[in-house]
Formats: C-alpha cells, sequence, structure tokens
C-alpha cells in the first residue's frame, strides 16, 4: 500500500476546511443527540465525507491540485456551500422523521 | 498469505464491522422504512427475534454499514486505498439519503474498512479479499437462516443496549 504524502494532505485539506467553513456558513458542529436519529445538516456529517468524496475523484481523475493541500480546501469549501445550502433541497428528509 | 486463510479472515473481520457498527446505530432499534417492519415482523413471526429482523429488514431496505463495508472494499480493489473507499462512502451516502436514511452507518461503514484494508495491507491481504469476505460475510446474516441469524443479532443488540421497544 502506497498513499502519496501529497494526496494525504489533501484529504487531511479537505476535512478541517469542510469542517471550519460550514461552522462560518452556521452549520451546528454535531447533530442533536441521538446523533444515530439526527437528519440535521452538520459541520462533522455529512459535509467531511462529501469533501473526502470530491478529493478522492478529483485525484482519480487527475486533478491533483498544485500543493496537493489546495485541492482538499476548495473540496472542503464546496461541500460546506453544498451541505449549507443545497442538501436538503437535493435530498430531502422523509415527511416523518 | 494463503488466499483461503485471507479470504476466512476477511469475512470475520467484514462481519465484525458491519454488525456492530449497524447496531451501535441503532438498526436493531426501529424500522427505518415500512418494508423493513414487515420483514422483521415476518421474521419474528417465523420463530425469529423482532430487532434482530429489524436489523435484516434495515439492511434490505437502505444501504447501511453492510454495503458500505462491501462497497468500500469494492471501490479500495477498483481504485485503490484510500480514493475507492472515500468514492464509495460518497456514494452510499447519496445511496442512504434516496432510501430515507440519515446515513450515518453506510458511511461509517466505508470509511472504516477503507482504514481496515490499509492496515490488512501491511499484513499482506488484499482489498480482493474483503470483496469476497464480505460476500460470505452477508450471508451468514442474510442468506443461511432467517431466524437463527435475527436470534443472534437481536442477542447483540440488547448486549449493546440497542434493542428494539416495539412489539
Amino acid at each position: 500500500m502506497i498513499i502519496h504524502v501529497t494526496y494525504l494532505s489533501g484529504y487531511l485539506a479537505a476535512i478541517i476546511s469542510s469542517i471550519i467553513i460550514s461552522a462560518i456558513l452556521g452549520l451546528p458542529l454535531t447533530p442533536e443527540r441521538p446523533a444515530r436519529h439526527s437528519w440535521t445538516p452538520s459541520a462533522i456529517f455529512p459535509t467531511p465525507v462529501i469533501a473526502l468524496g470530491l478529493t478522492a475523484i478529483s485525484i482519480k481523475l487527475g486533478v491533483t491540485g498544485i500543493y496537493g493541500a489546495d485541492l482538499g480546501a476548495v473540496a472542503g469549501v464546496l461541500s460546506a456551500i453544498m451541505t449549507a445550502y443545497f442538501l436538503e433541497d437535493i435530498f430531502p428528509r422523509p415527511e416523518d422523521s | 498469505m494463503n488466499e483461503l486463510v485471507g479470504v476466512a479472515a476477511a469475512a470475520a473481520i467484514s462481519w465484525l464491522n458491519f454488525v456492530v457498527i449497524d447496531t451501535w446505530m441503532g438498526l436493531p432499534e426501529k424500522p427505518g422504512v415500512r418494508g423493513a417492519d414487515y420483514i422483521g415482523r415476518d421474521i419474528e413471526k417465523r420463530g425469529g427475534d423482532l430487532a434482530g429482523g429489524f436489523f435484516q429488514g434495515n439492511l434490505v431496505c437502505s444501504p447501511d454499514a453492510s454495503a458500505g463495508t462491501l462497497l468500500g472494499a469494492i471501490g479500495c480493489y477498483l481504485m485503490g486505498v484510500p480514493e475507492g473507499g472515500l468514492v464509495a462512502a460518497l456514494l452510499v451516502f447519496i445511496g442512504n439519503r434516496l432510501c430515507a436514511d440519515p446515513g450515518y452507518a453506510g458511511t461509517l461503514g466505508a470509511l472504516s474498512i477503507t482504514v481496515i484494508i490499509a492496515l490488512a495491507s501491511l499484513a499482506g491481504m488484499s482489498p480482493g479479499l474483503f470483496v469476497a469476505g464480505m460476500v460470505i460475510a452477508i450471508t451468514t446474516i442474510q442468506g443461511v437462516s432467517h431466524s437463527r441469524s435475527s436470534r443472534l443479532l437481536g442477542a447483540i443488540a440488547r448486549r449493546m443496549d440497542r434493542y428494539t421497544d416495539l412489539k
């Protein structure tokens, strides 16, 4: 197994930037308890998952950024904006939740 | 590593991964959709356990940690570690949302198996072993005996304080 350090810094940047930006955009840091039944988008879920997925897709498509971390930071910002403003419109929660 | 030993070890690891995460995330507590309710009660009628039945019904009706574990392993097999697992986690999350599920169990399953595959590669285990192992693991839950496996899942749910309150 070889994980390239440049890519690893990209993933770390994606996690950190997605959490910070989504908190700035007003998302709660954590879902309300019990978290396993919560539909509330938060800074720790699903924002970093989307950011990591976008970063991985970009890397596999050959888009690796200049320093690696810049790609992750951009993916984090995009995922935070998507989670804060579009997630519940694209994937609405069930009516009885 | 001998391939058969590797598949057996991967099956055991995958089984623990998805059963523990799914139970922790409350799959035995209640059915997420009406179909899971029907499956759980049907399994109970056939001598199974209601909480274990809800677990099995929820597995069928939305991509939970079982699907996350399988798709994470397939992703790592096809695209490498960790890219494949991370793409799988994103796709499982989208699938969860389409199936009226918040998505915690599925994404956590995909992310955890990615970490496990990365660590197991140090012991010479390839992602392909985990694909085969996960198919065997899910067969022991969904494909051999619903009543027996639901009773086992119910006992695990009781131990982890996730047993259903529904009657």
